[in-house]
């Protein structure tokens, strides 16, 4: 017969004063860790996405927008920019890599992604199974798709137009096959089906039949009228989705010459150049008045949605950006300063619950102590029993010491997982509105720290409640009758 | 086996009682008999040791009770003395049987199951072993206390007014479960009591 059973028995006998005692340091235990843990892993998912990369260049709109859309996969983009302009940025001397990005569709949710294999390089993405794709219409798919979906390699799935599940119109006639598999990385290559540029390109490359019934593909049955077309392009970009199709429409009007090509965009559009001269020389001088580089005038037709920049070194980053926002159609965002602002709005919101939780778990240290008073008050009786079987003051010290922790480590446990239960039904919230996965960790550094930080409150709390212990007249309780 | 001499005590701002020298011999029963208000209940807690008294001595097997120190004191009542209160006393969120348990291991760690059972056998507890104490009826809370006051085997029982809420028959037949499981244990059984049916059963008598 142990102190610490007869502590765990005295706390168990009364269930209801004792969920009433725990039901304050529950709640602000489950407030903090939740709040930590939510944090911590959006930042470090946010710092795993953004590190590989230093700028994105994409069409004019809202950075942040360009920075959620392009590097967190999270928001539709500001729009298309040309390849062409995004050209003289690849071959700019403070460019350490440049990485074109294009998306418009997605397979059931998930985005379907054309870049180049340097890309998942960039995330240190590692095959699980089969190969990297080496031709058009073929996928690498990331490990959470994978899992969600149920995809196995040689799989071959329909991509539809746009990023939502629903209500894009299906490109059953250009199916991608599945032909490799990607290990969980924690990066947002996990949520992504990755494919060559070409693809995305030859996927909106179809008849015109399928766009006919479409409302939104405005003026893209007027094949006829190719200046027309081009006004398509200068527009498109403000229309989120929809960009990549007036894109293809100008292949179509070339010829279908790019199903030989080799995946590289940019050999693709030298080629088209000879295709290109006879049918659009009209219009170019109307886009590229004040471009000049006539080498590539025929890449403008080929459209990726951004541009993904690692500089060489930090002159670049104080350099470029401002160039391309001042002298371009196109505007720099810096994936780090966009998503620390980002966060310095919500990180407020996180400190204001921390400091409600720390609050909460002060009182609910009082609370103890008033339950512990209460329970020792409640008591006397017993504890002057004890005082005659034999234990001496510092048993029964000890007997409502065990009760006290005991009483924190069940509230800080059930606090804990409550916690824990909140971030797996967040988890569930974010990963279906944005393909984040929370991971449900053990417990980490801070959470400790915090477990020994409501044990000190405990023990104060017992130490207060317990100085009539030592006052006990065992005669005059026990004698009363 | 209890001697005491020039016992004195006095609450702060009341009378004083002076108690008569006791002297009972090993295995040896006193009863000690008295209205109410001459002190019965302040002289069993002086000398079972939960009341410290103003002056004099107590011995209890030969040790001096009046001497030691508070944690001393604690530890030699909890292993040489036993009490059965006139209100019954539980650790009501432990069982019947937790109880008996609790009573003998504290302070010397004894866990002897066979003789917890023979005494629960002999007091009608047995099937009531896992029970809690709330829900023991009044006769069983009483036989509790009894098992609760002799299952360390003691050297000195102090019993108060055991007998005060019972009719004759009971009284006799706790009186006797009370002597026979002294004996038992081989310790000697101080009572007090207003209660004259119990004189005829106790040889040493004490009237205050």
């Amino acid at each position: 017969m142990k102190l610490g059973f007869i502590a765990y028995k005295n706390m168990i006998s009364k269930p209801l004063n004792m969920v009433l005692s725990l039901l304050l340091l529950v709640l602000s235990v489950s407030l903090v860790t939740f709040v930590l843990q939510l944090s911590k892993q959006l930042n470090g998912q946010m710092d795993k996405n953004i590190n590989p990369i230093d700028m994105v260049v994409g069409a004019k709109g809202s950075p942040l927008q360009l920075v959620l859309s392009s590097v967190l996969h999270i928001d539709a983009p500001t729009g298309n920019i040309q390849l062409a302009e995004a050209g003289q940025i690849i071959n700019h001397p403070f460019v350490d890599f440049a990485i074109p990005v294009s998306y418009g569709d997605n397979y059931r949710g998930y985005r379907i992604l054309g870049t180049d294999p340097a890309y998942l390089e960039r995330y240190g993405a590692i095959l699980q199974q089969g190969r990297l794709y080496n031709t058009t219409f073929e996928l690498v798919a990331g490990s959470a798709v994978v899992k969600k979906l149920g995809l196995n390699i040689g799989d071959r799935v329909v991509s539809s137009h746009g990023l939502a599940a629903t209500g894009g119109e299906a490109h059953d006639d250009k199916p991608y096959t599945i032909v490799g598999i990607l290990e969980p990385s924690g990066t947002v290559i996990d949520q992504l089906l990755i494919c060559n540029l070409k693809s995305i390109w030859d996927a909106h490359d179809h008849g015109d039949e399928g766009h006919e019934n479409q409302g939104h593909q405005e003026g893209e049955t007027d094949k006829g009228h190719k200046g027309h077309d081009h006004d398509e392009v200068e527009h498109h970009p403000e229309e989120g989705d929809d960009h990549d199709h007036s894109a293809e429409e100008h292949h179509n009007e070339h010829g279908e010459h790019h199903h030989g090509d080799g995946d590289g965009g940019e050999e693709h559009a030298e080629e088209e150049h000879d295709h290109g001269e006879d049918g659009h020389n009209h219009s170019e001088e109307e886009h590229h008045h004040e471009d000049g580089a006539h080498d590539h005038d025929h890449d403008e037709e080929k459209e990726i949605t951004s541009l993904l920049v690692k500089f060489k070194n930090p002159i670049g980053l104080v350099q470029l950006p401002r160039f391309i926002n001042e002298n371009t159609n196109m505007q720099a965002a810096l994936p780090g300063f966009e998503i620390q602002r980002l966060m310095g709005l919500l990180g407020s919101g996180a400190k204001t619950l921390n400091g409600i939780a720390i609050a909460i778990l002060l009182v609910s240290g009082f609370s103890i102590f008033i339950s512990l008073l209460k329970t020792i008050r409640e008591r006397r009786q017993e504890l002057a029993l004890l005082r005659t079987y034999g234990l001496g003051t510092r048993k029964l010290l000890y007997l409502v010491f065990f009760e006290g922790l005991f009483l924190a480590f069940i509230g800080f446990l059930s606090g804990w997982l409550l916690g824990r239960l909140a971030l797996v039904l967040a988890s569930r919230y974010i990963e279906a509105g944005y393909g984040y996965v929370l991971q449900i960790n053990g417990p980490d550094f801070v959470e400790l720290l915090l477990l020994g930080a409501t044990l000190l409150i405990a023990i104060i709390a017992v130490f207060l409640a317990s100085t009539s212990i030592f006052k006990l007249n065992i005669s005059k309780i026990l004698g009363d009758a | 086996m209890v001697k005491t001499k020039g016992l004195h005590f006095q609450y702060p701002g009341t009378e004083a009682f002076n108690f008569p020298d006791i002297d009972l011999s090993t295995n040896s029963h006193l009863a000690i008999l008295g209205p109410s208000g001459v002190g019965k209940t302040t002289l069993l807690h002086l000398l079972s040791g939960i009341l410290p008294a103003s002056s004099g001595t107590i011995f209890i097997n030969d040790t001096e009770i009046t001497s030691l120190d508070r944690k001393a004191l604690d530890k030699f009542r909890g292993a040489h003395i036993g009490l059965i209160f006139q209100q019954y006393h539980f650790i009501k969120s432990l069982n019947v049987e937790e109880n008996l348990q609790l009573r003998q291991y504290f302070p010397s760690k004894i866990k002897e199951k066979e003789r917890r059972e023979a005494m629960a056998e002999r007091l009608g507890l047995v099937e009531h072993l896992r029970k809690k104490v709330t829900q023991l009826s009044q006769g069983q809370q009483q036989r509790l206390s009894i098992a609760l006051g002799l299952i360390h085997q003691p050297k000195v029982v102090f019993a108060d007014e055991p007998t005060s809420n019972l009719d004759d028959a009971n009284c006799a037949k706790v009186l006797g479960v009370l002597k026979e499981e002294a004996d038992l244990c081989g310790s000697s059984l101080v009572i007090i009591t207003h209660d004259k049916r119990v004189t005829q059963h106790f040889k040493n008598q004490l009237v205050l």
